[in-house]
């Protein structure tokens, strides 16, 4: 809400008018400034002037002659306007003066007849865009005084944020009474006068739905004149960010700035017949509003009828049939209240945010409409002329009453104490408007234009808030049992390995395109899906983390990026039920790496190694070893979106945890990544889950017996089964066994592959010896052999 | 030749034959030649058997004395050749130092991560658990445990992503906030509470600079039997003083938020300009960053999980995470977080 700040002044005596200071009180207050723009006149020695007499100039039949006063006797100024007459009060640039745009104003001669100063548009004084002619002031403004008085120029407006739950604090007298209760001073509204006649309005209204409607008062105003409003008002409207229209509808927009009570106009002579009735709108009834545009309503719509259908939408905007226009002679004024969810939901569905529902939608006071509607009426007859029948329309549909709420001095302590006292407490809240008795607790009486205070903590608001935030003390309250969850730190440790080796972790977007399932040839069916989604990209979950680690690959190639190491941990998401919660769709953490290019330690540049399946498998080897994990094993598989012959399913404990190995080549083209692509996808939480506590064993002293076997064996045989049986079958003293050939080819029998193996042997208390060796050695073989791995050259 | 003449001939002549050894190499040859076979030395070693047995202890002392200093004269020398050829190696195996020929890969945390980790950390110092729950979140615990009642605007299709799931009073959605974590919680662990809650939330926004559908929040809240509005202040200054440099300052702003009361906005104090330096690349001269949300946490919430609101009392906040780093690192496009562009990402 923009707020000028002289405006303002009318409604509070401010003890500062300094920005700074009253931008820190604005924020203390909470209606935080959102930024302020200090006016200035784009002129200089520009005053008020009557003008005395006009003559015509002897020698130009386009310009007139004018005895001008501004204060200090007739001066002769030369003017080419001619909308105006003697007597007018005009804006007088004397000589020396510098108007809007840098134009200098001097004595000067005009077809030989002295002209001492200019008189001055709007468009030269940089207020309109009007040079129709000379601005002609209204009233009788004081001889010489500055003109830039009667625009209120210098001055500062200030952007406040008003936060939702505050209807009343829109308004410059809400404003007003929030800073002075801050700052101690006083507040008032200044007053206006209306005067009416015998007679009564001759319209009706029926609020059939009452609870849509809280109330309906309206006056008339009969034989008003419509046109410009005075520059003043078109001024403060025009600082406060509206746009001026005509007298009248300028009143429904300064009162509701001054009271933060929205009011409509109707044309009273376009209401057809003499009733209007609220009601919920057909549907597909149609609706004209004042913008022009046909709206089609629905039967959530609240709408004011007349007997001739829809005229006006309820506290969002005014109908086009009974608009006010510059033939209207008798105008009904309305201020209503209306439900604030109703309003919210028809501004939303009609996409048409006004002032007004911006304001309905918080909650206006009802028990404002009358004073908000008496004082627009007053000012309608004032800028309008006409005359107001005593008899105004006042119609209730839902009455909200103050309410009462009891607050204990104990609870303002236990919450933001200590040290308030009852007469502090009570202080402040008087100074809000409220009405308080009682000692302890104290009765505090809530008027309805706050309808965000209902409960005693809704107080203690008020009073921290009144109290000022900057004044309370600094304490920290220390938790007692903090740190983190064994799964959490182990997160951690999961994370910085994968960095550790080269990878980069990833955040993507947790949504999947139908492209990408395509590609991946993953089922559609399971997709949980998003029912109103801005864009088609943002319509599905992902199941998988794997295509946004490919698309962020995907767009590092297409910046020239040669190699790309990727992981993620994030949810994924599947549409069947959660075990956490039945109600939830399944979503499981896991983690994904995707990696292509060179990897690992680099020699001039490049990384000693390429990434592919077995770089995963690698990878996976590495991450079991950083977790403690020893009962991770691999089967081959064929996931979807993987290379058919280098993807394996991992179990951890015989549990299936995901899958990890290589991109299929097609999926990789699809997402033009050159090369090979290691993935992997993981279930999270078994990766986790706390570990059993390793125990120490001491190594040994003894020296190792090592030996090397080699194999044959057939390629479509696991050698991962090669070795578990070999090392089973040599028992307790295998220290450790690693493959440090795999041959194919000459003295190999196709379909084999030669596998040789170096295995080392060490007892914990002994050298051992060749005696003990041998048959340790012997059992390797023959547990090979059994399982169809025969010795090479056996 | 009398052995005692050739074992003096040997001595003098082995000095010079050691000195002009230039490499170890040489130098074995020369030792060789002067005490292995066949060398003078050698022969009279071979030679003792037929001495006559009374000039046998003349000769054979002389000849172990002549051995010893011939021997001395090698191992003098060896030692000085083998500091020249070591002094040879350092200075064939001279390298570029400044050339890099060899590299260890640099992977990386998120700075998204390293920014939670951190914030967590501070908590956790503080005494605090770490929590998290689910992104596809219902209803209630979204928005009406959190004391947002149906009617509010941020409910709406317009603001909330909705899910195609589930039974349509569930409202199945996707979090806007990490707040349903705190009711979550408190549902699960009897107080004192204190608890932080990093991780994603969701909101209907288009994607720009400065907004997008998806970002972080590390949520914080604490619930004992005297919590005030003074530990909520202090809590949040420790916070960003830890964050942000020990010469921070904070205020707290009155706000509106409906899930708490009192409820505050936390400006810190802007580290770059400290205050109020006219057009501040980072504060824009106003002195203050706006940080996060926070305030007392709302009996209504409280009740909703079943604790008493008439003898507990907490306070609660909620910060972005993207909007951490991008102040503190000076990141001017919020969407570098998710294009993952390695540039990007390997700058921290």
């Amino acid at each position: 809400m923009k707020v000028p700040l002289r405006w303002l002044q009318e409604f509070i005596e401010l003890p500062t008018t300094d920005p700074g200071e009253l931008s820190l009180a604005f924020d203390m207050v909470g209606h935080k400034v959102e930024g302020f723009d200090t006016l200035q006149p784009a002129w200089t020695d520009v005053v008020v002037g009557r003008v005395e007499t006009i003559d015509a100039h002897p020698d130009a039949d386009k310009i007139r002659v004018c005895q001008v006063d501004t204060g200090r006797g007739p001066e002769q100024i030369i003017c080419g306007a001619w909308n105006f007459s003697e007597g007018a009060h005009v804006a007088v640039a004397r000589p020396g003066a510098v108007l809007a745009g840098g134009l200098e104003i001097g004595q000067r001669t005009i077809r030989g007849v002295e002209s001492n100063g200019m008189i001055c548009s709007e468009k030269e004084l940089g207020l309109g865009e009007d040079h129709s002619g000379i601005l002609v002031l209204d009233g009788e403004p004081e001889l010489g005084r500055e003109f830039s008085d009667l625009v209120e120029l210098p001055d500062v407006v200030f952007e406040l944020e008003i936060t939702p739950n505050r209807p009343d604090a829109m308004s410059l007298h809400g404003i007003a009474r929030d800073l002075g209760a801050y700052l101690g001073v006083d507040h008032t509204i200044p007053e206006r006068v209306l005067l009416t006649v015998p007679g009564s309005v001759e319209i009706e209204v029926d609020i059939e739905d009452r609870q849509g409607c809280r109330r309906f008062t309206g006056r008339e105003i009969r034989g008003v004149t419509i046109g410009r409003s005075p520059l003043w008002v078109r001024h403060r409207l025009a600082k406060a960010g509206v746009r001026s229209i005509s007298n009248v509808v300028d009143v429904t927009n300064y009162v509701m700035l001054e009271l933060g009570h929205p009011l409509h106009a109707f044309d009273a002579d376009s209401i057809v017949g003499s009733r209007l009735v609220v009601k919920r709108a057909a549907v597909g009834e149609e609706l004209e509003t004042l913008d022009g545009e046909t709206r089609v309503l629905t039967e959530e719509d609240l709408v004011i009828y007349d007997d001739e259908g829809p005229t006006s939408m309820s506290g969002t905007m005014g109908g086009a049939r009974s608009e006010v226009s510059p033939s209207t002679t008798n105008v009904l004024m309305e201020a209503a209240s209306w439900d604030p969810p109703t309003i919210m939901y028809m501004s939303r569905r009609h996409g048409l945010r006004s002032e007004a529902s911006t304001r309905f939608e918080r909650g206006v006071d009802p028990n404002l409409a009358d004073a908000a509607n008496h004082r627009a009426a007053a000012m309608v007859v004032e800028l309008a002329g006409g005359t107001v029948p005593e008899g105004s329309l006042d119609v209730i549909g839902t009455r909200v009453d103050p309410v009462t709420v009891e607050l204990a001095v104990s609870e303002v302590n236990r919450i933001i104490g200590p040290g308030f006292a009852r007469d502090e407490v009570g202080g402040i809240l008087e100074r809000l408007g409220m009405t308080v008795e009682g000692e302890d607790p104290l009765r505090v009486l809530v008027p309805t234009y706050r309808p965000d205070v209902t409960r005693p903590a809704d107080l203690v608001e008020e009073v921290a808030r009144i109290h000022g935030y900057d004044k309370f003390d600094s304490t920290v309250p220390i938790g007692q049992t903090g740190g983190l969850t064994t799964e959490q730190r182990r997160l951690r440790r999961l994370q910085s390995a994968l960095a550790g080796v080269g990878i980069h972790q990833a955040v993507t977007l947790p949504f999947v395109g139908e492209d990408d399932l395509v590609r991946l040839g993953m089922p559609i069916g399971d997709l949980l899906q998003v029912k109103n989604p801005l864009r088609d990209e943002e319509g599905r979950l992902r199941p998988s983390l794997i295509p946004g680690l490919l698309n962020a690959i995907r767009f590092n190639v297409s910046r020239g990026a040669e190699s790309v190491a990727l992981f993620e941990t994030g949810l994924v998401f599947v549409a069947r039920p959660s075990t956490l919660d039945p109600r939830l769709p399944e979503q499981a953490e896991r983690l994904s790496w995707a990696i292509a290019g060179s990897f690992g330690p680099e020699s001039l540049g490049v990384g000693i190694m390429e990434a592919d399946g077995p770089l995963s498998f690698a990878l996976l080897r590495h991450v079991g070893a950083v977790l403690g994990l020893t009962g991770l094993s691999l089967s081959p598989a064929t996931p979807p979106g993987y290379h058919p012959g280098r993807a394996a399913s991992i179990e951890l404990d015989g549990q299936a945890i995901g899958h990890v190995g290589e991109l299929s080549p097609t999926v990789a083209r699809a997402y033009e990544i050159p090369g090979r692509v290691a993935i992997a996808e993981l279930d999270l939480g078994p990766l986790l889950a706390p570990i059993g506590t390793p125990q120490a064993s001491s190594p040994s002293v003894f020296p190792p017996a090592d030996f090397d076997l080699s194999f044959l064996i057939d390629t479509g045989s696991a050698v991962a089964d090669l070795m578990s049986t070999t090392i089973a079958a040599g028992g307790d003293l295998v220290e450790s066994a690693h493959i440090f050939d795999v041959f194919t080819g000459a003295g190999v029998p196709d379909g084999d592959r030669a596998v040789a193996v170096r295995y080392r042997l060490r007892a914990a208390d002994r050298t051992l010896t060749n005696e003990e060796v041998a048959p340790v050695r012997q059992a390797m073989i023959e547990a090979a052999s059994a399982m169809g791995a025969r010795l090479r050259g056996a | 030749m009398n052995p005692i003449k050739a074992l003096e001939d040997a001595l003098s002549g082995a000095a010079l034959s050691i000195e002009a050894a230039g490499s170890i190499d040489e130098l074995d040859r020369a030792e060789s030649s002067l005490l292995g076979k066949g060398s003078p030395v050698g022969e009279v070693r071979r030679g003792m058997g037929g001495l006559d047995p009374s000039e046998r202890p003349q000769v054979g002392a002389r000849l172990n004395e002549v051995t010893e200093s011939i021997q001395g004269l090698i191992a003098q020398r060896r030692v000085a050749l083998e500091l020249l050829e070591e002094r040879s190696r350092l200075t064939d195996d001279r390298i570029d130092v400044t050339m890099e020929s060899l590299g260890f890969p640099n992977g990386s945390l998120h700075l998204i991560q390293q920014t939670i980790d951190e914030v967590v950390d501070i908590f956790v110092g503080l005494g605090y658990r770490v929590a998290d729950g689910p992104e596809a979140e219902l209803g209630w615990y979204n928005f009406d445990a959190l004391n947002t009642p149906p009617t509010h605007p941020s409910r709406l299709e317009s603001d909330t992503v909705y899910l195609d799931y589930g039974a349509t009073e569930d409202e199945v959605l996707l979090r806007t906030q990490t707040s349903p974590v705190q009711v979550r919680w408190m549902e699960q662990h009897q107080p004192p509470v204190y608890v932080v809650v990093p991780g994603k939330v969701y909101r209907k926004e288009t994607t720009d600079a400065t907004h997008l559908p998806v970002f972080h929040q590390v949520e914080g809240l604490a619930v004992d039997s005297s919590i005030r509005f003074s530990d909520l202040k202090g809590t949040l200054a420790h916070f960003s003083q830890e964050f942000f440099g020990p010469t921070t300052t904070v205020r707290l702003r009155p706000h509106f938020f409906p899930f708490t009361e009192p409820s505050a906005e936390l400006d810190v104090s802007c580290f770059a300009c400290d205050g109020g330096e006219p057009g501040c690349r980072i504060c824009g001269g106003a002195g203050w960053l706006e940080m996060l949300g926070c305030g007392m946490v709302d009996p209504n919430v409280l009740e909703a999980v079943g604790y008493d609101p008439a003898t507990l009392s907490g306070f609660a906040f909620g910060m972005g995470v993207e909007r951490l780093a991008m102040v503190r690192h000076g990141i001017n496009d919020i969407r570098h977080f998710v294009d993952n562009d390695l540039r990007f990402l390997s700058q921290f």
